[in-house]
């Protein structure tokens, strides 16, 4: 376990955790996304002692820890309550969002199950940048819902235009469209902290 | 059933079908069972009917099984989405914002909501987002085996979630008796569903029912009524428990159904209810 200077959460290598939590998080191991493609999961988490310390922790000027954790009773029970784990590559999602919340001007929302979760979460069938900490469903910027086309087809392009390499869900009904967010994501990104000791 | 009471049985019929044959309705059924005089009346009981808000008294019973097994507890957090499956061919849905009573479940989405938050607003607004959260999260696999295994499952027909229109199109629908439901009110107010606890946490909820035109509407100032009602374009339902001063309740569900059209709806719930408590509250001769 190690700690990042000027960062207050500890390290943790995910394999030298408890039995229950590695099979809840599955770190460094193989997940198939929907077209049969190996990804490795992430293997270094942050620990998160307590709510009270993720409501606290700032990690980019407008995003706290604690809106890209907040998981539903779909979540693998471990991974409900604390110490909880969110992969170290949480960090890179949060300054891109803060670029995007620059470009739009106003209040990013994350959804509930829309940022961090697990690879063993209800809703994670196959393998999905959520699970990498690298995704985020916003459901609201500013005012404006996102549940219709005109408004997730105009703030994915602003999006896209603002942050080189991001992927944004198409606006559709089935399987890989998004009708009621806008699901973005940098991809199947790991983050190994340089002081980490495995 | 003692001698009076079937003559109060034989006089309560008569009175229901006079109810019924002024009202207008094109069917109804009735369901009683007291738990003071014993005596019970089953008016077309078996009689089935779309359950329109009344399944979500079933809906109920299922999330607390899945807090009885420990698989939910009561603050338990669901995700607020309005986006659900219909049960035909998978086909995304949503329902409409302006069918919920209060807008508090519509102005959680994107957030989270407690399992017993959700659970209030299901049965006292009858909230349909609300309904369809819950049953996405203990399945209605899950829901129709509670019933089973309670025994109560007879008469109860659980088909679906609230707003599917693609369904109620292809006349999937949830369907109730009143003996059905009659038996899940009966369950829950002796304190027999899961523990006298999660019955009684049911019952409370019920108690604040904020859709009283119907059972309570005649009933005097005293009396407390936990219920459920229910209703579409045809369908005018209310299944209660009936708790008057000085006397153990009784269970009473009035079920009908009407032509699109139809009016007078509450009307003929309401005065079924009150031929009901006059005929268990009435002094009978020595």
């Amino acid at each position: 376990m190690s700690e990042t200077p000027n960062f207050p959460l500890a390290v943790v290598d995910g394999l030298t955790l408890p039995p229950e939590y590695r099979k809840a998080l599955r770190p460094g191991e193989s997940w198939n996304d929907g077209a049969g493609r190996p990804n490795q999961l992430p293997r270094y988490f942050y620990e998160v002692p307590s709510w009270d310390t993720a409501m606290k922790i700032e990690l980019s000027s407008h995003f706290l820890l604690w809106e890209f954790i907040q998981v539903d009773v779909r979540e693998a029970p471990p991974l409900r309550t604390f110490p909880r784990y969110v992969p170290c590559a949480i960090t890179l999602l949060a300054v891109c969002l803060e670029r995007f919340r620059e470009a739009v001007g106003t209040f990013i929302h994350i959804s509930a199950n829309g940022g961090y979760r697990s690879p063993t979460h209800r809703f994670s069938r196959e393998a999905t940048p959520h699970a990498w900490g690298t995704a985020a469903n916003i459901y609201r910027i500013g005012d404006t819902y996102l549940d219709n086309r005109s408004a997730i087809e105009r703030f994915s392009l602003i999006a896209r235009e603002t942050l080189p390499g991001i992927w944004t869900r198409p606006y559709g009904q089935p399987l890989g469209f998004s009708e009621d967010h806008l699901h973005l994501d940098l991809g199947y990104v790991t983050s190994v902290p340089r002081d980490v000791k495995s | 059933m003692s001698t009076s009471d079937a003559g109060r049985e034989s006089a309560l019929r008569k009175e229901i079908e006079k109810i019924e044959s002024g009202s207008g309705a094109k069917a109804i059924a009735v369901a009683l069972s007291d738990a003071e005089s014993g005596l019970e009346l089953h008016y077309n009981a078996e009689r089935w009917f779309h359950a329109a808000s009344t399944i979500k008294v079933p809906i109920l019973l299922g999330v607390f099984a899945a807090i009885d097994r420990g698989d939910l507890l009561p603050h338990s957090r669901v995700h607020v989405r309005n986006r659900f499956l219909s049960v035909v061919e998978q086909v995304p849905f949503r329902v409409e914002q302006g069918r919920d009573a209060n807008s508090s479940v519509q102005n959680a989405i994107g957030k989270m909501m407690r399992v017993d938050e959700l659970a209030y607003h299901m049965i006292t607004t009858s909230s349909n987002l609300a309904t369809n959260l819950l049953l996405g999260v203990v399945g209605p696999d899950s829901v129709r085996a509670t019933l089973r295994e309670l025994e109560v499952d007879e008469g109860i027909e659980l088909k679906r979630g609230v707003e599917d229109e693609l369904a109620f199109e292809k006349g999937i629908n949830s369907r109730v008796t009143a003996d059905g439901l009659l038996r899940i009110l009966v369950l829950l107010s002796e304190g027999k569903a899961f523990s006298p606890a999660l019955s009684r946490r049911m019952m409370d909820i019920l108690h604040a029912q904020e859709f009283n035109q119907g059972i309570p509407a005649r009933l005097p100032k005293g009396a407390r009524v936990a219920h459920k009602t229910g209703e579409i374009s045809t369908i005018a339902h209310d299944a209660a428990v009936v708790y008057l001063p000085k006397r153990k309740p009784y269970v009473l569900v009035v079920l009908t159904e009407w032509e699109p059209s139809g009016s007078g709806r509450s009307r003929a719930i309401a005065s079924i209810s009150h031929a009901v408590y006059e005929a268990l509250t009435a002094v009978v001769p020595a």
